[in-house]
């Protein structure tokens, strides 16, 4: 038993002793596990409760209705303000596509064509979505690791999972011989980075990847030169500002998870 | 027979969006719920036929079905009620929902309580909470949430017309002053009362490029009601209706990586005719992952029923929803106040503005006045019922924005990146 909470709360936490995880697909083999670790981590969680209340705070605030200056006008109450957890792993089915996602883990890129109009989805669709063609069912091809960006962000600010790679460049990439764009990391320095620049897709390796997206990413075919066109270098006190916010980003970073993500180290 | 009458707003009441309140949804949807009654003293329960219920997330709070709580809060748990929900979309199409249901004849009046508490988690799980609203395969594992995605749809956008950081900048100083000028604005609360210029823009912290702090919407707990009424009702409660005049439904794809094959919009290639030559062209050029072929459906469907031509020329004043500044740019192109790729123009000429042809976001919209989902279209389309109904300075003092003789509105809500969402026209006598 393990205890976590604050103040005068304290919550038991039950250490669960299993050497099988629950098997939902008691029906259907399993081919391959890689989630038993996850489940390991994830249960003693979930099981300190769902709704259980791990402590509390008294906060001093505005109240009422009106206006903003009505509200400050009055006396503040004291509120009490609860901290509760909720969790839970989704065992969620990636489908008709699993094939692409399996792919990634083999370090290849799927795609499908529809067999009436011909259109190639990357991300797939199982069926076309051409009104034309009726939600025809489409056939899986092995797709280049090669591309162009259809649009990018350079990124300073993320949400929860991907903050500690900041700063980073995410966009989406119309691979080629694909009529539709995949989201990805960009591995390419904002100076570098336009619309319409070619790429090659790069994977993790191997012993890393997970079956996600975040397994593949994009690198710039080296010896192009930036359009004069270009929107984020075309104005040089824009670019260096998006400079000067990474650098403050990526001093962040440092202090907070204590990793160095400077572009030098990165390699880009 | 109910259904042949026109329907009307008749006032509202509001509980201002702030970063946070002590109070709690219910506990704010029951002070918003006061101002109207307050506003609307004629109202009594019994005229109450249906309640519609507009939030948005059962994540952010843990809590579900919230509407019984809210319900069962003001008293009205005998009356017919259900919520609505569709991301950003939900507090317009709760609207929209409640015109249905007065035009199918079924109910006379129609209370739209709407909330949204979005800061019981932090700021960085909020987001990805919202994030869970776009493809969770596919686009929310690349570092994926709504800055970026919106980010990502101006760059290609900035690319293809022109526009620059700085236009973005002139709409974010736009929003924020005019949001000064509203009581109830957020950014009052957070920031007081001093007016910004493109200087402290450019000093703004950069969120994901070239979006800054102050291009994008704000969190917001607040909540909002609103009284919906057939014709013959609403006299009864105001003086001064608002008749929806027009509403217009659309959505797009998911994924917006896949709008560069948008079958569904492909009859609309004569919208793409700014396509500049160094861009490779794509399959289906519109809207690509730049526009909002979702409100451009939306506001071609209302148009018509609202007898509307030239929108620029005959709208007097419009509220857009618009999480980030650029996507307010892009919606100028789409609801066709100037052609694609000229929204540029609009804010460099001043017609967005207070005083210009066709003022865009006099409340300050949701990346100053406040953003808390379910309540947002609600509390600007109560800002646009005071705007026709002559009593922005009754309701804001001298500095009110009001615009003169405003008798036709426009507003639009989405959610996603423009995956659904509804344009609604109003008027007034």
């Amino acid at each position: 038993m393990t205890e976590v909470g604050m103040g005068e709360i304290k919550v038991k936490v039950r250490k669960i002793k299993r050497t099988r995880r629950e098997n939902k697909y008691k029906h259907y083999p399993i081919v391959e596990d890689n989630s038993t670790s996850a489940h390991e981590y994830w249960e003693p969680i979930v099981n300190t409760g769902l709704w259980s209340i791990k402590g509390y705070q008294v906060v001093k605030g505005p109240w009422g209705g009106g206006t903003v200056e009505e509200s400050l006008r009055r006396e503040p109450k004291e509120f009490m303000v609860i901290d509760r957890a909720a969790f839970a792993l989704y065992s969620h089915s990636y489908g008709l596509v699993s094939p692409f996602f399996r792919g990634l883990l083999e370090g290849k890129l799927k795609g499908t064509k529809c067999p009436k109009c011909g259109t190639v989805y990357c991300p797939p669709r199982a069926h076309c979505w051409n009104p034309k063609c009726r939600v025809a069912d489409c056939e899986w091809l092995d797709l280049p690791l090669t591309g162009v960006i259809h649009t990018f962000t350079v990124q300073c600010l993320a949400a929860a999972p991907f903050e500690h790679q900041l700063p980073f460049s995410m966009g989406w990439v119309k691979i080629d011989g694909a009529d539709t764009t995949l989201a990805m990391m960009l591995h390419i320095s904002p100076r570098e980075l336009f619309i319409g620049q070619k790429v090659k897709i790069g994977f993790v390796p191997k012993e890393q990847r997970k079956g996600d997206l975040t397994d593949c990413y994009a690198v710039a075919v080296p010896g192009q030169k930036v359009p004069d066109w270009a929107c984020l270098q075309k104005d040089p006190k824009e670019l260096e500002s998006l400079e000067a916010s990474m650098k403050q980003t990526i001093e962040f970073i440092k202090k907070r998870y204590g990793l160095d993500n400077s572009l030098k180290v990165r390699g880009w | 027979m109910a259904g042949d009458e026109r329907v009307a707003i008749c006032d509202g009441g509001i509980f201002r969006p702030d970063l946070w309140h002590g109070e709690n949804a219910e506990e704010g949807v029951a002070i918003a719920y006061q101002e109207l009654l307050k506003n609307v003293p004629n109202l009594t329960t019994d005229d109450i036929d249906a309640l519609c219920m507009s939030y948005f997330s059962d994540h952010l709070n843990g809590q579900l079905c919230m509407g019984w709580i809210v319900q069962d809060y003001l008293g009205l748990h005998n009356k017919p009620g259900y919520r609505v929900e569709s991301g950003g979309s939900t507090s317009i199409d709760a609207i929209v929902n409640s015109y249905y249901m007065i035009k199918s004849g079924m109910f006379d009046v129609i209370l739209i309580p709407g909330w949204e508490w979005m800061c019981e988690v932090d700021v960085a799980t909020t987001n990805e909470m919202i994030a869970s609203a776009a493809d969770t395969d596919w686009d929310f594992p690349v570092g994926g949430y709504y800055n970026a995605y919106y980010a990502a749809l101006e760059v290609r956008h900035m690319q293809l017309y022109g526009e620059t950081c700085e236009d973005l900048g002139r709409i974010a100083v736009k929003n924020h002053n005019n949001s000064l000028r509203w009581p109830y604005s957020q950014w009052l609360s957070q920031h007081g009362k001093a007016p910004i210029t493109l200087n402290d823009y450019w000093k703004s912290r950069l969120v994901c490029w070239p979006y800054r702090v102050l291009n994008t919407a704000v969190m917001s707990e607040g909540a909002c009601v609103l009284l919906m009424a057939t014709e013959s009702k609403a006299r009864r409660f105001t003086d001064t209706p608002m008749w929806i005049a027009g509403v217009g439904l659309g959505t797009d794809s998911m994924r917006p990586g896949d709008r560069t094959v948008d079958f569904a919009y492909e009859g609309m290639k004569d919208e793409a005719k700014i396509y500049p030559d160094f861009v490779e062209p794509i399959k289906t050029p519109y809207p690509d992952m730049a526009n909002f072929a979702s409100l451009h459906i939306a506001a071609k469907r209302a148009y018509p029923q609202a007898g509307i031509t030239n929108p620029l020329r005959e709208l007097d004043l419009i509220e857009l929803f618009a999480p980030y500044d650029g996507v307010e740019l892009c919606l100028w192109e789409d609801l066709m106040l100037c052609p694609r790729g000229e929204g540029k123009t609009l804010i460099r000429e001043g017609i967005v503005e207070y005083g210009g042809e066709c003022p865009s976001n006099l409340s300050g919209g949701l990346t100053a006045s406040g953003h808390p989902v379910g309540a947002t279209s609600l509390y600007y389309t109560l800002f646009l019922y005071w705007q026709l109904a002559g009593k922005i300075n009754e309701k804001c003092g001298p500095k009110g924005l009001q615009v003169p003789d405003a008798r036709k509105a426009l507003i639009t809500g989405h959610g996603g990146t423009g995956c659904q969402g509804a344009a609604v026209i109003f008027e007034s006598d």
